[in-house]
C-alpha cells in the first residue's frame, strides 16, 4: 500500500514538472519566431504600484505605445523592439532586484527606469558591473551630478528646476521661503539644491520641514512652518502627499502662496488637493500647454502628434511623465538606428552618448561622454493651477 | 512658543491620534475575546475607506457609502473568523496569529486589483472653512471623526456594560472554559468581536478619507501604529486604547514641534519598543492576567 502511494506521489511530481517545462517551452517570444527575426530587448522598470504609480503607470503606457508605433512601422533595421516590464513598486530594493533579473536572466540590452530617483540609484551599481545603460525617467540631480557612464536623464533634473522656481520666487516679490520636502531620493536632492543656491537665486530658507512617502497628515510639520512666518512655501516632493500638504495648508489658514516643482505636475494633485490647487505655482517642462514649444516648431509638431496619439489609445492627455517615457524610448530607438556592427550594451551605451538635437518631449536632446541629462532651463515653463487646471503663468 | 501655535500641535496631534484610537480599539476587542492579534486590523481601515469610495462612486449617498462599507467590512470580518480562524481555534496563537497575517495579505492584494493602484478620494462630510478654537485652526472632518471616535467608545462602554452579549465578551477575556461552564456561546462571542473590530476599523477609515485620500496600501501604516497605541494603553481594555492612541498621537505632534519632523514615523515605534522594554502591560493594564 505505502509503495504504491509513493509510486504515485512522484508520478505526479514528474508529470507536473513535465508540463511546466513544456507550456515553458510553448511560451516563446512570438514575433521572434515567426519572422526569425530576433528583436532588441529592452528592460523597463516602473513604479507601477506604490506611491509613485501614478508616475509609472503613464509611462508604460507610452513606451507601449511607441513601441507598437514602431513595429507596426517596421521595426529599426528590421528588427523588431520588445520591452520587458518590471513594477518596484515605489521600493528600491524591488527596483535592485528587478534590475539584476533583466539583466542578468533577462539579458537586455539597456534598461528604462526607474521611475524615482531613489530606485534608480538602487540599480546603479548592477547597470555599471554589467555594462547596460540606465535611461532614467527620474528628476533627482544626483543621477547625472554624480556622473556614471551608464546612467542617462531624460527629464529635467532638480539642477534645473530648482533655480528656475526660485528665481520666479524672488521675482514675485518673495524673500524668505518655507520649505517641505519628502525624505525619499528626488525630495532629499531638492532640498539640497535648494538650500545650497537659495542665496543665489536671492531668496532665504527660513524653515525646512521633512516628512516620510505614506505619511498622510502633514500638518504639525506646516506649523512649524507657519511658525516662521514665509512669504512663500515650497513644496519638494513627487507622490499623493504633495495633495495632502496643500490641504493642510489650506487648512491651517495659511496666507502663503505654494509653489512646486515637477513632482506636482499631476492631475491627481489637483483631484486630490481640490480647492486647494487653485493659485498653486509649479516650474516644469512644456507638454503640459504645448503652444509653449512654439506653435509650427519640430517640437510642437513631435509634442501634438504624441498627445493626439496617446489619448486616442488611452482616452486621456499624456502627462509629465508619459513625456519623459516617450523620450526613454524615443532615445534608445533613435540609438539602436545608429548603431553600425553588432549590437551590444556598450555599442547602444556609445551610440547614445552621440545624440544630436533629437528632438523630444521635455526637449532637445544632445547628449556627450560627460553630459547625460542634455536639457537647460530653456525648457522650463512657470505653470499657475487655475479653475482645476493649468495655465502659463505671466 | 506662542499659546495658538502649541494648541495647533495639540490638535494636529488629537486628530491623528483620534484615528490610531479607533484601529488600537479594533486590536483590543479582538485581543480581549480571543487572546490572539489581530494584524489584518489595518486592512479593516484600508477596506472601510476603500469601499466607502467604492458605493459613493456607484451612486449613493455618502452617508449611506459609509455605513454600507462599515457593514461590508464587519461582514468581512465574520466571514475571516467563521472560515478562516474557527477551525484553527485550539491551535497554538502563534498559528491564528500567522493566519490573520495571511488574511490581511489577501485583503491587501485583492484591494489593489478591485480598486486599482491609485490614491482615491471622498468629498468632505461638511465642506467649509476650518474652524477657529482658540487662535487654533481645526478642520471640520476632524470634528467629524472626533465625533464618530467618542461614539464609538460609548457604544462599546454600553455594550460591555449593559447588555448579555457584553457581559458574555466579558466572561471569555477572563477565561474561555469558565464561560463556557456558565453557557456563553464562546465561538460566538469571538465572532462578533472579529465584526466589531472590522467595524471599527473600517469607520476609523471612512471617516479619515476625506482628509488624506486612501489606497490599497493605507493599511500597513496604520496598523502598525494602532498596534503601538493598543499596546501603550495596554491590550484588553477599550478606554486604554483610546487613550493610547491619543497619546501617541500627541506624541508625534510634539516631537515634530520640539524635536524634528524627520522622526516623527519612528515615534511610534520607539514608543512601542520602550513599552514592550519596560511596561509590557501598557500604562492601563495590569500585571497578573495571563492569557494562553
Amino acid at each position: 500500500m505505502r509503495g504504491t502511494r509513493v509510486l504515485s506521489a512522484v508520478a505526479s511530481m514528474l508529470l507536473a514538472l513535465v508540463c511546466v517545462s513544456a507550456s515553458g517551452c510553448a511560451v516563446a517570444d512570438p514575433s521572434a519566431r515567426a519572422d526569425g527575426v530576433e528583436p532588441y530587448r529592452i528592460g523597463a522598470v516602473l513604479s507601477l504600484t506604490g506611491t509613485y504609480a501614478g508616475l509609472g503607470v503613464p509611462e508604460k503606457n507610452a513606451i507601449e505605445l511607441e513601441v507598437s508605433r514602431i513595429n507596426k512601422a517596421g521595426g529599426i533595421a528590421g528588427r523588431p523592439v520588445e520591452v520587458i516590464y518590471e513594477d518596484d513598486a515605489s521600493d528600491a530594493a524591488k527596483s535592485q532586484a528587478a534590475s539584476v533579473r533583466l539583466i542578468d536572466k533577462e539579458e537586455v540590452l539597456a534598461i528604462i527606469g526607474a521611475s524615482g530617483t531613489g530606485q534608480t540609484i538602487a540599480m546603479r551599481t548592477d547597470a555599471e558591473r554589467a555594462g547596460v545603460s540606465i535611461v532614467s525617467m527620474a528628476g533627482g540631480s544626483v543621477l547625472t551630478d554624480d556622473f556614471s557612464q551608464w546612467v542617462f536623464q531624460t527629464p529635467w533634473p532638480n539642477r534645473i528646476v530648482i533655480p528656475f522656481v526660485l528665481e520666479k520666487m524672488a521675482a514675485a516679490g518673495y524673500s524668505t521661503v518655507g520649505l517641505i520636502s519628502d525624505t525619499g531620493g528626488y525630495g532629499v536632492d531638492g532640498r539640497d539644491y535648494v538650500l545650497s543656491h537659495a542665496d543665489d537665486a536671492g531668496v532665504t530658507v527660513v524653515a525646512d520641514e521633512t516628512f516620510n512617502s505614506g505619511d498622510t497628515d502633514m500638518s504639525s510639520q506646516l506649523t512649524k512652518v507657519r511658525a516662521a512666518d514665509p512669504d512663500a512655501l515650497l513644496i519638494w516632493a513627487a507622490g499623493k502627499e504633495g495633495a495632502i500638504i496643500a490641504r493642510n495648508a489650506r487648512q491651517l489658514n495659511m496666507p502663503q502662496p505654494l509653489y512646486g516643482g515637477s513632482g506636482i505636475a499631476r492631475e491627481e494633485f489637483i483631484e486630490g488637493a481640490g480647492e486647494a490647487a487653485e493659485g498653486v505655482r509649479l516650474g516644469t517642462g512644456k507638454i503640459l500647454i504645448p503652444d509653449s514649444f512654439g506653435v509650427g516648431t519640430e517640437s510642437y509638431e513631435v509634442a501634438t502628434s504624441f498627445i493626439a496619439r496617446y489619448e486616442a489609445a488611452y482616452g486621456v492627455e499624456p502627462d509629465i511623465f508619459a513625456g519623459h517615457a516617450y523620450d526613454a524610448i524615443g532615445l534608445i530607438a533613435d540609438a539602436l538606428g545608429r548603431i553600425e556592427g553588432e549590437v551590444t550594451p556598450g555599442a547602444l551605451r556609445d551610440a547614445l552618448e552621440e545624440t544630436n538635437a533629437w528632438v523630444g518631449i521635455d526637449g532637445i536632446f544632445t547628449y556627450s561622454t560627460s553630459d547625460h541629462n542634455g536639457l537647460t532651463t530653456d525648457e522650463m515653463v512657470l505653470y499657475v493651477i487655475e479653475d482645476g487646471t493649468w495655465r502659463v503663468d505671466q | 512658543m506662542e499659546a495658538a501655535e502649541f494648541i495647533q500641535y495639540v490638535i494636529a496631534g488629537l486628530k491623528s491620534g483620534s484615528i490610531y484610537a479607533l484601529v488600537a480599539l479594533g486590536f483590543s476587542v479582538v485581543y480581549a475575546s480571543t487572546g490572539i492579534i489581530n494584524f489584518a486590523q489595518g486592512e479593516f481601515f484600508m477596506l472601510g475607506g476603500v469601499l466607502s469610495v467604492w458605493f459613493y462612486s456607484l451612486g449613493l449617498p455618502l452617508p449611506v457609502a459609509g455605513i454600507a462599507a462599515v457593514v461590508a467590512t464587519a461582514g468581512l470580518g465574520i466571514v475571516f473568523e467563521r472560515f478562516a480562524l474557527r477551525r484553527q481555534r485550539s491551535a497554538n496563537p502563534l498559528v491564528l496569529v500567522i493566519i490573520t497575517i495571511g488574511g490581511s495579505m489577501v485583503m491587501k492584494s485583492l484591494a489593489r486589483h478591485l480598486f486599482g493602484p491609485d490614491e482615491l478620494s471622498l468629498p468632505e462630510f461638511t465642506p467649509g472653512p476650518s474652524i477657529d478654537i482658540v487662535g487654533a485652526a481645526v478642520e471640520r472632518q476632524a470634528l467629524w471623526v472626533w465625533g464618530l471616535t467618542v461614539v464609538a467608545v460609548l457604544a462599546l462602554w454600553w455594550l460591555y456594560r449593559k447588555t448579555r452579549l457584553g457581559h458574555a465578551m466579558r466572561a471569555c477575556s477572563i477565561s474561555h472554559d469558565a464561560a463556557r461552564l456558565m453557557g456563553v456561546d464562546t465561538a460566538r462571542v469571538v465572532m462578533i468581536s472579529f465584526g466589531i473590530a472590522a467595524a471599527l476599523g473600517a469607520l476609523g477609515g471612512f471617516a479619515v478619507t476625506p482628509l488624506t485620500q486612501t489606497s490599497w496600501d493605507a493599511g500597513a501604516v496604520i496598523g502598525v501604529k494602532g498596534f503601538a497605541a493598543a499596546i501603550l494603553g495596554g491590550l484588553g481594555n477599550p478606554l486604554a486604547a483610546v487613550i493610547g492612541g491619543l497619546v501617541l498621537g500627541l506624541l508625534e505632534s510634539l516631537s515634530v514641534a520640539f524635536i524634528s519632523s524627520a522622526y516623527k514615523d519612528a515615534i511610534s515605534l520607539l514608543v512601542l519598543l520602550i513599552v514592550l522594554f519596560v511596561r509590557p502591560q501598557g500604562l492601563f493594564g495590569s500585571k497578573r492576567r495571563e492569557k494562553v
